[in-house]
């Protein structure tokens, strides 16, 4: 009887408290997973990237949030893509969110958009590079950054028009070393930068993959050598591309020109680890902060902003990417006014706006496989350590230096 | 041919890095019969270590090395007293997820701590290359090397002229009847670890020089040091370096004349095939101490 009544007293304040609970109607916040790689080897860029869709957020919600509703960021922790497949689950079923944005690393991407699809919530990916996140057939996936294969395809136009023209190189009298890193991002990059070269019908003596986590890439220099490649065209993270200008400089191997697409050529850490040694290479990357601003309008704010939140200038133009393209997904879940991934697609489609319009320079456009059709992309050169942007002249800040 | 030497001098200096982080491995695998898989993360902690005090102090790698091999003698007794210890009794097993709990650990609390930021020493000594009749050799690594040698030279005399070199090959042989003896095996283990995490804080002076401190830093040489101590024959030092040696020289080569990315494909191939035929390693004598 007495253990009937304490049940019953508890069964009611448990009743009393959930009414509580459910207090006056407020609007509920709108949820929204951020999928990135927030430890690991590639924290770094992960959480770099993280910080330009927090900042979006942030900003937004100062302004009244998403049609009157603050936004709400799950953060979750993928390493690899293991990790990104259960962390995606976790945030489609347990946390409910609204949208997803990620994620940098295009195999974190890669495993968890399938996951979001499959759960019918939106992936907004704002950094990831791998052309196959967005040409699965996927309908809930969406990427505001320009591929590997805008950047791989960039890099020689820039060698065609750009450099060889500084250099009065005849672009077919280049020898051309493509090395990058094993992974998928290495993989893809230059397996589209191969292909390019093939339409450009530009002359590639060597093609050789090494494992970023390589300690010593004394022997592929050699091969370089031995080859006489004059160019090279990298794509590798922050260790392997420290690895290989020391090495390069110890066996005394100087290419005319060597282009970097990204990853560790991004990066103030790796030009502060190799000083003067990194000093003319050159970039193509996401739009960099010494950017004419009049071909990114509202670069400059972005980067007061970014110092005043972190205390630090920005790490590499990944905040920046991220920043732009989690206020265009914002922009396009205000005008769906719903979290119904129809809708949202119909508002993903219908979104537009010009070439040179935000702070990467991007415009926006997407198309049927929900890929952004309107991205830029510069070639920048680290001068005096800093990444300067050398080309196109409308963006550039300095004209590219070449070793005498 | 000019290249064939040059492959081989740079796979002999970076087999050198690859013996200073082995000949820790190995010490404490052949006496107290623990694989240490926080190893490389105690060469990311020595390096981080090394990090600060030529940040804070101004003080060259080369003479911190000292100071942090002594503070890593004294993180690896401790690992040994206190986590080791407990479990001597229990199976293998239960010790090797006790050191790959406290590798995971150490390299997430780096992570935490420090960041993921790459950091490099920035130093002029111990850096760049000299050439030497038409071939080229890295500073740092041509170090690295030559102490490597110093220090295994020194172990073996360490451990066949001194009273307590003795009690450790002992402990090594059999362990009971040392107990027996009057040695206290479980002094001799913790100085075992000691001595081998010592070794390691020595390579972290060393190889900062060379390479920048991230704390994922341990997992890049880790691997190849296991395939060494398993080459050469766990607990063997001169197996440690021969093995690093040969480790060093097919990297080299295989990198040229096969293809970078494949330089793995073919150690491992080794390690396999020396497990195969030959599991006690080069110098094994299956349950040898030097």
């Amino acid at each position: 009887m007495r253990f009937l009544a304490k049940y019953c007293a508890s069964a009611c304040a448990g009743a009393i408290i959930a009414l509580g609970a459910m207090g006056p109607s407020q609007a509920a916040d709108l949820k929204i997973g951020a999928l990135y790689p927030f430890s690991g080897g590639l924290a770094l860029l992960g959480d770099e990237s993280f910080r330009g869709a927090e900042m979006a957020v942030a900003e937004r919600n100062a302004a009244g949030g998403v049609n009157g509703q603050q936004i709400k960021l799950f953060k979750a922790d993928a390493v690899d893509a293991n990790q990104a497949v259960g962390e995606a689950r976790r945030l489609t079923s347990v946390d409910n969110v609204a949208a997803i944005f990620g994620s940098y690393s295009s195999s974190i991407s890669f495993a968890a958009t399938q996951v979001a699809e499959l759960a019918g919530v939106p992936y907004f990916e704002l950094g990831a590079i791998s052309d196959e996140i967005t040409s699965r057939g996927y309908k809930n996936v969406y990427r505001s950054n320009p591929t590997a294969k805008d950047f791989s395809e960039a890099s020689l136009d820039a060698l065609v028009k750009i450099i060889g023209p500084a250099l009065k190189i005849e672009p077919k009298d280049f020898r051309i070393a493509i090395i990058y890193e094993d992974g998928l991002y290495g993989t893809t990059v230059s397996g589209f930068q191969k292909k390019r070269a093939k339409e450009l019908g530009l002359n590639v003596v060597e093609s050789l993959p090494y494992s970023a986590k390589a300690v010593d890439l004394s022997s592929l220099i050699l091969r370089l050598k031995g080859a006489k490649a004059d160019v090279v065209l990298q794509t590798s993270y922050q260790t392997d591309t420290i690895l290989y200008f020391k090495q390069a400089k110890a066996a005394g191997f100087t290419p005319k020109a060597v282009i970097g697409v990204g990853g560790g050529y991004s990066l103030l850490d790796t030009a502060k680890a190799l000083g003067s040694t990194m000093d003319g290479a050159f970039d193509i990357d996401f739009p960099q902060y010494a950017t004419n601003e009049a071909g990114a309008p509202g670069m400059s704010a972005f980067v007061e902003a970014y110092k005043k939140r972190y205390g630090t200038a920005p790490r590499s133009g990944h905040s920046l990417a991220n920043y732009v393209g989690a206020q265009a997904f914002l922009d396009i879940l205000a005008n769906a006014k719903s979290t119904d991934k129809d809708k949202i697609r119909a508002a993903v489609m219908a979104y537009e706006k010009p070439v040179g319009t935000t702070a990467t320079g991007w415009g926006f456009k997407f198309n049927e496989a929900g890929q952004n059709e309107r991205v830029t992309l510069y070639l920048a050169q680290w001068q005096g350590g800093k990444l300067i942007t050398v080309g196109p002249e409308k963006a550039a800040v300095a004209p590219p230096i070449f070793p005498k | 041919m000019e290249i064939l030497v040059q492959l081989i001098i740079n796979g002999l200096l970076l087999g050198g890095a690859f013996a200073i982080i082995s000949i820790g491995l190995t010490l404490i695998f052949g006496l107290v019969r623990v694989i240490n898989f926080a190893h490389g993360e105690f060469l990311m902690i020595g390096m981080y270590m090394v990090y600060f005090l030529n940040l804070e102090f101004g003080w060259h790698p080369y003479v911190s090395a000292l100071p942090v091999a002594l503070a890593l003698f004294i993180i690896g007794a401790v690992m040994q007293r206190y986590i080791i210890q407990p479990l001597l009794s229990a199976p293998a097993d239960i010790q090797i997820f006790a050191t790959v709990g406290v590798s995971i650990a150490l390299l997430n609390l780096a992570l935490l701590v420090f960041g993921a930021d790459v950091r490099p020493v920035v130093v002029e000594v111990g850096t760049g290359s000299v050439g030497v009749g038409g071939y080229t050799i890295g500073i740092g690594q041509w170090v690295t090397f030559i102490t490597a040698i110093v220090l295994v030279g020194a172990l073996h005399l360490f451990l066949t002229r001194t009273h307590l070199g003795r009690a450790f090959r002992a402990v090594a042989q059999q362990r009971d009847a040392a107990a027996l003896m009057g040695v206290n095996v479980n002094r001799i283990y913790i100085l075992a670890f000691g001595v081998g995490s010592a070794c390691v804080g020595l390579a972290a002076g060393l190889l900062s020089t060379q390479y920048p401190v991230f704390p994922t830093v341990g997992t890049y040489f880790i691997l190849a040091a296991f395939v060494v101590v398993v080459l050469g024959g766990m607990g063997s030092m001169y197996g440690a370096l021969f093995g690093a040696l040969i480790i060093g020289l097919v990297d080299s080569l295989s990198g040229y004349y096969f293809a970078p990315d494949l330089k793995e494909v073919a150690y491992f191939s080794i390690f396999i095939l020396i497990l195969i035929f030959r599991p006690t390693g080069l110098f094994g004598l299956g349950r040898g101490s030097e």
